[in-house]
């Protein structure tokens, strides 16, 4: 205690500030709240675990009973405090579900995290296994210290539960506190429920995989039949038709992931160009596969900017059994091997003779367009319907072709007629494009797609749009026209397409609607 | 020799499979999770307490006592108690994240002081100290003693309040003070305090699991006071819960019977239900003529409020009122819960009160799951009613009455002429002395009304009038101390020791358990420096810890309804799991849960319970032509309090807090106004003009919208109006006009609107 009246004020404000910083009473009376043995709250969860461990054909499930999930939030709370999850990092989020009717409206929060699939998209993803399904549990853990950080699982699950820890360079996830229920201890969020609503039960993994096709799951959530989760969402209540998530009309443009829209246009360029230095006989293969040597190059620089931890590249090979990514690494790493020879005989063609230049030659264009239908898969696969196989195949197939005819026009080979395939392909292209700007269909997430290319990205399609009909059309058709053609406005049409191509590939990424969980409110 | 070798700690094998697949590592090492003491659980390595420590939780009024996990004397991470009988193991997600928001760069870690240009800068506390004393002196010279008012908080342990209060008016001859309980809970202190005699929520939490009827009206608890649901879901007897609420919000959705009733439909609902039971004759005749007073006056009253008139006035049909009628009949134990929907009205205290009444009438008090029970705001609102010395003198005292005067400064050993003779002024009524010159000088602690107050340009402008304005807070960064003079940085919940008494009338303990930034001093601390600074210290040497406060509190409540002088310290309430007031000298152990009103003798001067109404008034702003939809306002989301100063200093509440001010408006409110899903939009009413994003929600019903209460451009729109008893703000019924902010009509691309079912568009 600190006696004031004999001291002037500058001292005693000293006084206080000691007094302030001082932390000693703490340890007096905490030491009242000596050893508990047992928390009563671990009463409480018991009956929200199973009795028994899962039998074969059995795995753990989170079980939300819906009726009394009442929009709390403790569990994402208790869930990032318990796991010491870092400044802003959830694995748990609470989403709201609107709608019902004029007379009895519908007002639903809905709590969500990993829903630990029967077929868990990330582990197929993963190009480093840093997937691991648990054989008895059915938990699917992630390997924290194997990860390398390409987020390709973010893209993956359809429920958006990876999340990437940009410090760390790594993803990270629920894991149903497998740690804690090893110990016979309820998970973070199902201690923490003050309703009891979410619980942990026993799934029947055969059932799950039979009532795929009528399984609802959620409404507005995504189908379940791309992963099969094993989350139960419970609830008595009527009226889930004609329900709304929180965030339903709020169109967002999603990540643009820089790295992986320059990577993907430069190795498609390369392969045009290989394919280009393939078709021509005239001395301009050397350049042609040089070329795109160099933009190969460029491509895999910049793909391995994309990841977490770069100096982890080596383990994307692994996953080659599931994962599209690490086959696509394979396909561009072998093609850039291939490539160096093809560059190499392009210029002893004449000591190695024709047949064998060819062949390379011609290896590469295979292998190349290989690795390009591997690019195309790793989005395909995704349940992204803005990314189904027709588009994203004719987008990057596209920009190759475009390149390749191109390239070819531009080096003397096939004409005219070269030129008018670029502008077919570009043709095609943007009715390609518009069509799913125009008439996306009645899925959800083409619909926001649409809605995003109509909303926020208007002006970048508008400006992908012109670009591609000046420089993909009209320009090539009065290249064709005009022969000789000069080669300022044949670079400047190259470098015109190049542009509008990543234009296209940055809208391929900011127009993905992701599919999601219902959200909360926005405003 | 049969010695095994142990095998290398590293072959090139397993470093060679480490470096393909690495299933451990600092990254995974971080979130492994280990046995911990204390009964915790497991928790990450990093996180492992050597200690723990119980403290009440400092949003709400519902009191969760939350243990802190310690290590070398310091917070390191927090989880609820699980065996306080409030909580039971459970908090909502402020309290989770209660430690979060005090680390923060908005923090106030040095006295800040406006110099000649114009700008907040630092000085030293002797500075502070000495320019708060001489502003409050030169203004009370200049334009009298009671020209300078304070303005505090409902946020504060109760002896800090104490000290506030008694500082100002018996240190520094203040006469005019309030705090922001005006805003949440006046309402239900004055019809309490008519009805009762005494300001006494008469529940325990415990009634929320003994009723077998729950009523509610305007409140949701299900976000406001999750923590209590978690009472209510424990209920095992199956109870019938309605919910009266314009909105079908999370609550209704819980409820059994849902009635959205017309905004401030309450009050003609509530008198019309009494008639119906009078009529019936399903009333306790023994109870009221035994123990009320003003039964008859009342029940020829309320023939005024006839069915059909009722179904008229609050859009609810027949069957429901006779449903509500019944169901409160046939109850064995009827609760009738309410919040801000009740507080916050023009007619709040006859509101309350017509709930009073309904219990009286019914013998549904002093039972085990009954109750007209108010669920309070703020973490200590209730300790500010019983000690801020304010409105009433501290204990629950009077100022006008001589003979508390003399009480008061006898048990405090000062000079009676110290003791203000007058009441002090209202909230409203001090702003209202600004505005007319009378008061020149705000000291404002632990509040925020530049955000918070109804009709806020109107606050604005008053600043103006101001010559000296002192904020005390926690943040530097607050609206109102962003316009202070002077700045005096306070250590927050967690930095200091005290007690806050929560709905139930508990009184649980708040504990010192991290370290305040830079100068920030616990509020408590500030007021020992200014009694010094101001020469009254003298006053106050008995006034040197929380603790020593507390035992001046047990003094000045022997002998009023709130005794507590049975409590034997700090101690004993860590022990018993907080404790209930009342709590005198004469008592034996306590126990856990007790409700007053079980021997049915009030604290009126008769004992008698009174029957207190008026008839009902219309809506102060009728919608009409030109402002054609009632704006409602409250809480956005269980993540959100109040003005955010302290939760938007949490990702984690940010994440789960709306991401912009949304407008809950009807679809077909919307529709016929061309107003599409997410469309900015202008929200005006006859004060001011906002522009919000329009969220098509049918929960907000036809004819009104709702707009979250965080946002500091809320009370832009609000009209000051106020109940005429407890002078509190009516922030939920405004009439607005809502109207499309686009110039240019949307681009082609699909209807939004198309994916609305037909029939809420018609």
């Amino acid at each position: 205690m600190i006696a004031p009246s004999t001291s002037p004020l500058p001292t005693f404000v000293e006084d206080l500030l000691r007094e302030q910083q001082d932390m000693t009473a703490v340890e007096r009376f905490a030491l009242e709240h000596a050893e508990l043995a047992s928390s009563p709250t671990e009463r409480r969860y018991r009956s929200l675990l199973p009795a028994t461990a899962p039998q074969p054909g059995q795995q753990y499930g989170f079980e939300v009973d819906l009726d009394r999930c009442s929009g709390c939030k403790a569990c994402v709370t208790a869930c990032h405090a318990m796991n010491g999850l870092d400044d802003n990092e959830t694995w748990r989020e609470v989403g709201l579900l609107i709608g019902g009717s004029f007379s009895l409206p519908v007002l639903q929060h809905v709590t969500t995290a990993c829903h630990h699939c029967v077929e868990p998209g990330c582990m197929s993803a993963c190009p480093t296994l840093a997937y691991e399904k648990d054989p008895v549990t059915g938990i699917v853990k992630h390997l924290d210290d194997q990860c390398f950080g390409c987020q390709y699982c973010v893209l993956a699950c359809p429920y958006e539960v990876p999340k990437f820890h940009a410090a760390k360079g790594i993803v990270r996830k629920c894991d149903m506190c497998s740690s804690r229920l090893k110990a016979g201890e309820a998970p973070a969020c199902v201690q923490a429920c003050p309703h009891e609503a979410i619980r942990i039960s026993l799934v029947d993994i055969a059932g799950l995989r039979r009532d795929v096709a009528t399984n609802d799951f959620l409404p507005t959530a995504p189908s379940a039949r791309f992963t099969i989760p094993t989350t139960k969402y419970v609830t008595e209540r009527a009226g889930g038709t004609e329900l709304r998530s929180g965030d339903e009309d709020v169109d967002t443009p999603e990540h643009n992931h820089v790295p992986l829209m320059v990577m993907l246009v430069l190795s498609q360029v390369a392969v045009g160009l290989f394919i280009a230095g393939a078709v021509t006989t005239t001395s301009a293969r050397m350049e042609l596969l040089a070329a795109g040597w160099l933009f190969g190059l460029g491509a895999i620089v910049t793909a391995t900017a994309h990841l977490g931890r770069p100096w982890l590249a080596y383990r994307a090979v692994l996953g080659w059994r599931t994962s599209w990514l690490s086959r696509e690494i394979i396909a561009f790493g072998a093609l850039q091997a291939v490539a160096t020879v093809a560059v190499v005989c392009a210029t002893e063609a004449e000591q190695l003779g024709a047949a064998a230049a060819d062949g390379i030659a011609w290896l590469t264009v295979v292998m190349g367009l290989t690795a390009v239908w591997c690019s195309a898969m790793i989005y395909a696969v995704t349940p992204r319907t803005y990314w189904a196989l027709p588009y994203t195949a004719t987008k990057f197939f596209g920009t190759t072709m475009l390149v390749a005819a191109l390239a070819s026009g531009l080096v003397g080979t096939g004409g005219t007629m070269a030129f008018s395939v670029v502008s077919l392909v570009a043709l095609v292209k943007l009715i390609v494009e518009s069509r799913q700007r125009h008439a996306p269909g009645d899925d959800r997430w083409a619909e926001r797609s649409s809605r995003l290319l109509y909303g926020p990205l208007r002006d970048a399609w508008i400006v992908r749009c012109g670009l591609l009909m000046l420089f993909g059309i009209v320009g090539p058709m009065l290249l064709a026209s005009a022969h000789p053609s000069s080669t300022v406005a044949g670079g400047l049409i190259a470098i015109g397409c190049l542009a509008a191509e990543f234009c296209e590939r940055a809208l391929f990424f900011r127009a993905a609607a992701a599919p999601r969980m219902p959200r909360g409110i926005a405003g | 020799m049969s010695t095994i070798t142990p095998p290398p700690t590293s072959t090139f094998w397993e470093t060679a499979r480490e470096w393909l697949h690495q299933r451990d590592g600092v990254l995974s090492r971080e979130l492994l999770l280990e046995p911990s003491r204390f009964g915790l659980g497991q928790l990450p390595s990093r996180l492992q307490p050597d200690a723990v420590a119980q403290s009440t939780c400092g949003f709400c009024s519902t009191g969760c006592s939350l243990q802190i996990h310690l290590k070398n004397g310091e917070a390191i991470g927090l989880s609820p108690s699980g065996d306080y009988p409030v909580n039971l193991g459970m908090a909502c997600p402020k309290g989770w994240e209660a430690l979060t928001v005090l680390d923060s760069s908005e923090r106030a870690t040095v006295p800040l002081l406006r110099n000649a240009s114009g700008q907040l800068t630092p000085v030293d506390w002797s500075t502070a100290a000495r320019t708060f004393v001489d502003g409050v002196r030169a203004v009370q010279a200049q334009h009298g003693p009671d020209s300078f008012a304070f303005l505090g908080t409902g946020q504060m342990p109760t002896e800090e309040l104490a000290f506030y209060g008694a500082l100002a008016k018996f240190g520094l001859g203040m006469v005019h003070g309030d705090a922001n309980t005006r805003q949440c809970m006046a309402t239900s202190a004055v019809a309490y305090k008519q009805a009762f005699g005494f300001d006494a929520p008469p529940f325990t939490y415990a009634d929320f699991e003994q009723s077998d009827v729950l009523i509610f009206i305007g409140a949701n608890p299900c976000i406001a006071h999750p923590i209590l649901w978690e009472r209510v879901m424990r209920n095992t007897l199956r109870p019938e819960i309605i919910v009266i609420d314009p909105r079908r919000t999370e609550t209704a959705m819980q409820a059994t019977q849902h009635l959205a009733i017309q905004p401030k439909g309450d009050l003609t609902l509530l008198y019309g239900v009494a008639n119906i039971l009078i009529e019936r004759g399903w009333i306790d005749r023994d109870f009221l003529e035994s123990h009320t007073a003003g039964f008859e006056e009342f029940a020829d009253f309320v023939r005024d409020y006839p069915l059909d008139r009722v179904v008229r006035e609050t859009g609810l049909t027949a069957t429901e009122i006779e449903k509500l009628v019944a169901a409160i009949h046939q109850g064995k134990a009827v609760s009738i819960w309410w919040t801000m929907g009740v507080n916050q009205s023009y007619q709040g205290v006859r509101t309350a009160q017509a709930i009073i009444n309904l219990c009286l009438m019914t013998g549904n008090i002093g039972r085990p799951g009954t109750g007209p029970n108010s669920i309070t705001g703020q973490c200590n609102a209730m300790g500010s009613r019983l000690f801020g010395n304010t409105s009433s003198m501290l204990g629950g005292r009077d100022f006008t009455v001589a003979e508390h005067r003399r009480e008061v400064a006898s048990l405090l050993k000062i000079d009676e002429a110290c003791v203000p003779s007058r009441s002090s002024w209202a909230y409203p009524e001090i702003l209202e002395g600004v505005r007319r010159g009378e008061i020149k000088g705000l000291w404002i602690v632990a509040t925020n009304p530049s955000h918070s107050w109804i009709d806020q340009d109107g606050f604005a402008a008053l600043r103006e009038q101001l010559d000296f304005l002192v904020v005390q807070d926690m943040y530097a960064t607050t609206e109102t101390a962003a316009i202070a003079d002077l700045v005096l940085p306070a250590a927050g919940w967690g930095e200091k020791d005290g007690t806050f008494i929560n709905s139930e009338r508990r009184i649980g303990v708040i504990r010192k358990v991290k370290r305040a930034p830079g100068q920030a001093l616990a509020d408590f601390a500030i007021f020992r420096l200014l009694a010094e600074a101001a020469d009254c210290g003298a006053m106050f040497r008995e006034w040197s810890t929380p603790e020593a406060v507390f035992a001046i509190l047990q003094r000045l409540s022997i002998g009023r309804p709130c005794d507590i002088s049975g409590i034997n310290g700090y101690a004993m309430l860590d022990q018993q799991g907080g404790i209930q007031w009342p709590y005198p000298a004469s008592s034996t152990t306590p126990t856990t849960e007790r409700r007053l009103f079980a021997d049915r003798r009030f604290f009126t001067a008769d004992e008698r319970a009174k029957f207190l109404f008026d008839p009902v008034r219309p809506l102060p702003e009728v919608c009409d032509a030109e402002y054609p939809l009632l704006l409602m306002t409250g809480r956005g989301s269980v993540a959100q309090w109040h003005t955010e100063t302290r939760t938007r200093q949490s990702a984690v509440l940010r994440k789960l807090s709306p991401s912009g001010l949304a407008l809950e408006i009807h679809p077909a409110d919307a529709a016929a106004v061309g107003i599409e899903p997410q469309d900015q939009v202008l929200v005006t009413s006859r004060r001011g003009q906002i522009t919000v994003t329009a969220f098509l929600t049918e929960t907000v019903g036809r004819g009104r919208v709702f707009l979250p209460m965080h946002d500091p451009r809320v009370n832009q729109l609000t009209h000051a109006v106020f109940d005429p008893h407890s002078r509190q703000p009516s922030y939920k019924d405004c009439a607005v006009s809502v109207t499309s902010a686009d110039r240019a009509p949307r681009s082609a691309g699909p209807d939004r609107l198309a994916s609305y079912p037909s029939k809420v568009l018609r």
